[in-house]
Order: C-alpha cells, then sequence, then structure tokens
C-alpha cells in the first residue's frame, strides 16, 4: 500500500576526517524540508547506495534513523495561498510567518555516523522516502525536498 | 473549587464512560456553528489552518517552536467543548490513545476508536463528516481511515528514550517527528486515495486526532514532570497561541488547566 517517492543520494561523500572521532551523539539535520504535499517516511542510510523501502531499516545495512512529513496534502485555498513569502520586510507586522516556510528535521544518527568513523569511511547519505498518505491535490513521486545536510556532533 | 478532569486511557474506559464520551461526541458533531465539532476541525487546517507545527517566526526571524504549547490549548478549547454536550456526571476528559501500548501493536487503532458501531448505534469516534465550503474544491463527505500494520506503531521505548532529552527545543523535535509518523501510519492509504490522519488540512475532523493528540500531550507532560514543568525557551513564554486566549506560558501547567493525567490514585494512611 505504501509507494516509494525519488530517492536522494548525497553527490559527494562527506570525508571521514572532517568528523570528529570523540562524540558522545551525531546528528543528521535535513534543512529546509518541504512539507506542502503528502505525508511520508524518510529512511536515511549512511554508505548503502542501493538502499530502497524494502530495505531493512537495521544497522547492518546502514539504516541511521528516520524523519517523518505530516504534509500539507497540497493547496485547498485559492490561487496563491500555499506561495510562500519566506522573508519579511515588515517588523511591524504581528502574523506569524507562512505555515508552509520549510522545516527542519534531526535524525539522530550516533551509531551509524560512529560505526562510518570506526570504519574510517567517507560519508554517503542515501534517503529513501516511503509515501504514507496524500490527497489528489499533492504531488506522488518527487516529493523529497530539502536544501542540505548537517552533520552535527557533541561532546 | 471545580476538581481537575482526569484524562485517562481510552482502554481503560468502562462501558459506561465510553456510552457518555460517545453520547457527547454525537451531539458535539451535530451542532454545525461555532460550538461544534465542524468548528473546532476547521481550526487546525482547513479552512482555518491555525495549527502550528515545526518552527515558525514572528517579527523577526527567531524560530518559535509552538507545536506542543498550540495543541496543547486546542485540545484544551475542544475538551471544553465536549464537556458542555456532556451531563455534569460523570466528568469526561478526553481519553488518550496509548500506540505503544500492547492491544495497539496487536490490532492497531482500539476498537472504541474503530468500530463504525456500537450495539447498532453509530460510533462518533470512528468517524465525522468534513464540511468544509470554503476549501478549493468544497468538501463534504465522511472520514476516511486507513491505518497501518499494527507492529509498526512507535514503541514504548522510544518515547521513553525521549524523555531523558533535557532540552525543550530537542524534545519537541523528536516528539513532534513521532507525532508526524502516527499521523501517516493512521492516515495511510487505500491505493488510490489517502486517510485523512495523513493529511494536515483534514486531520482534525478524524476523531482519532483527538486521543493521539492526547497522547503527545501527556507525553509532554511526563518529560515535564521529569525535566520541569517551566522547562521552555524564554522567549516563548507571552506568545499568544491564536485563535486562543492563552499564552505559551498559560499552558505549561496542566493543572492549572484543570486537568490531570493520573491514572490511579490510592490513599495510604
Amino acid at each position: 500500500m505504501y509507494a516509494q517517492g525519488k530517492v536522494f543520494q548525497s553527490t559527494t561523500p562527506l570525508p571521514v576526517s572532517t568528523v570528529p572521532e570523540q562524540f558522545v551523539r551525531a546528528d543528521l539535520e535535513f534543512i529546509d524540508v518541504d512539507h506542502a504535499g503528502p505525508s511520508f517516511e524518510a529512511r536515511v542510510f549512511v554508505n548503502n547506495p542501493n538502499a530502497n523501502m524494502n530495505t531493512p531499516p537495521t544497522e547492518a545495512y546502514g539504516f541511521a534513523g528516520c524523519f517523518n512529513v505530516f504534509g500539507h496534502g497540497g493547496c485547498f485555498g485559492d490561487p496563491g495561498h500555499c506561495d510562500v513569502h519566506e522573508k519579511r520586510e515588515d517588523s511591524f507586522d504581528p502574523r506569524l510567518s507562512h505555515p508552509l516556510i520549510p522545516m527542519k528535521k534531526v535524525v539522530i544518527a550516533t551509531a551509524a555516523i560512529r560505526k562510518a568513523v570506526n570504519q574510517r569511511t567517507d560519508i554517503h547519505v542515501t534517503v529513501v522516502p516511503i509515501i504514507k498518505s496524500w490527497t489528489e491535490k499533492s504531488e506522488a513521486d518527487d516529493i523529497l525536498r530539502f536544501d542540505h545536510i548537517n552533520l552535527i556532533t557533541y561532546r | 473549587m471545580a476538581s481537575l478532569t482526569v484524562r485517562k486511557n481510552i482502554e481503560s474506559l468502562t462501558p459506561a464512560e465510553l456510552q457518555v464520551l460517545r453520547d457527547a461526541y454525537l451531539r458535539l458533531q451535530s451542532i454545525w456553528d461555532n460550538r461544534g465539532y465542524n468548528y473546532f476541525a476547521g481550526l487546525h487546517g482547513i479552512p482555518n489552518w491555525y495549527c502550528n507545527h515545526h518552527d515558525r517566526s514572528i517579527r523577526t526571524l527567531q524560530n518559535l517552536r509552538l507545536f506542543l504549547p498550540w495543541h496543547r490549548a486546542y485540545l484544551l478549547y475542544f475538551e471544553k467543548a465536549l464537556r458542555d454536550q456532556a451531563g455534569p456526571d460523570p466528568k469526561i476528559g478526553l481519553p488518550w490513545w496509548d500506540w505503544t501500548s500492547a492491544t495497539s501493536h496487536t490490532i492497531g487503532v482500539p476498537a472504541a476508536l474503530a468500530e463504525p458501531a456500537v450495539d447498532g448505534r453509530f460510533n462518533p469516534l470512528s468517524r465525522a463528516a468534513i464540511y468544509a465550503p470554503a476549501a478549493n474544491p468544497p468538501i463534504w463527505r465522511w472520514t476516511r481511515r486507513f491505518p497501518g500494520d499494527p507492529r509498526w506503531l512507535p514503541s514504548a521505548a522510544l518515547v521513553n528514550s525521549l524523555l531523558d532529552l533535557s532540552q525543550f527545543r530537542d524534545f519537541s523535535i523528536q516528539l513532534e517527528d513521532i507525532h508526524d509518523y502516527v499521523h501517516g501510519w493512521a492516515g495511510g492509504n487505500n491505493g488510490s486515495v489517502g486517510g485523512d490522519m495523513g493529511n494536515l488540512g483534514t486531520a482534525a475532523w478524524d476523531p482519532l486526532f483527538w486521543s493521539h493528540h492526547c497522547t503527545i500531550d501527556r507525553i509532554w507532560y511526563m518529560w515535564q514532570l521529569r525535566q520541569g514543568v517551566n522547562n521552555i525557551s524564554p522567549e516563548l513564554l507571552p506568545v499568544v497561541l491564536q485563535p486562543f486566549s492563552l499564552t505559551v506560558e498559560d499552558v505549561l501547567n496542566v493543572n492549572a488547566l484543570g486537568y490531570e493525567y493520573a491514572i490511579s490514585k490510592v490513599a495510604i494512611r
């Protein structure tokens, strides 16, 4: 019943030499994730470029964790309703920012990052979107959109 | 002074308590003005879009994470409207759906929230009518729900791991993600159309929404017990949770809002 959307592959592996060897927690932060469309689960794999929705979500397969998007479901307003105005120039405007401003998602990926660091392998990220629910107004395939990923480590 | 309302696990409600709850939901769903179910459901997404998820900003580009406080206020107003439709005794509170329980991991949505009829009568906890004439296109139909495999509901271990997170922002981001997952799980699809819980615009019409969010609120409450009731970014405190007449600071203490989540009370002498 669930469908796989278009998979994301990081184009340039992150050199493992740039990651501190000592950390107690490692997060993969997904910046400016779009949530205007369907609801989906995004399974994150480290150093498994062949991962797909049938890949077991276990450490052995490089599964690092997942993030989930509770989708807006497409636009049910009049034309322009879901157009996002990202920056507010008027400092006297008391309204909250547009609900569809892209969001940040944080995957706590400590075990997967530690494994890569211990094995001295550069870090390649694959994200597999699994579509759960949609409306007639939301896209069906190219749903996983974000700006970039940050790797954050904590001591 | 009024006593606190106890919000209970829906699996623990007696048949009599469930009947009171169903009667109140049915009455609420029969009211189409601003006291009724359709009005409250329409505050979340279609057509009013008041809900707060992820980061928002106001005036400056400072990020505000209002997901938990806003939904606490929302549930409170809904619960008050629901109680208006129930008799004074017994008192009812919103029931919470523990999607980590053994029952949920076996059958999925509890029978009280899933059975379309009870004793031959419509069960208003299983679905509701959506009337949203201002939507484009207008919506006028029953809610739909296609829940997933019960074994894939979040575990108690996952929830417990969140209670150790000491920073509100960190906790809120992780809890909201689990919340997002359950919405997608509960909405699901039948291959051609998605369920309402999986779409923000219509999710609040599904009666399951309220018990799901009651669980989210309860997890925040349990986190507050461990990490501090006032453990929240100070800049959030004066923010008004529109359209409700409450600020973030107003909703931090659930007892001050008139409810609690106690599961038992035993006198020891």
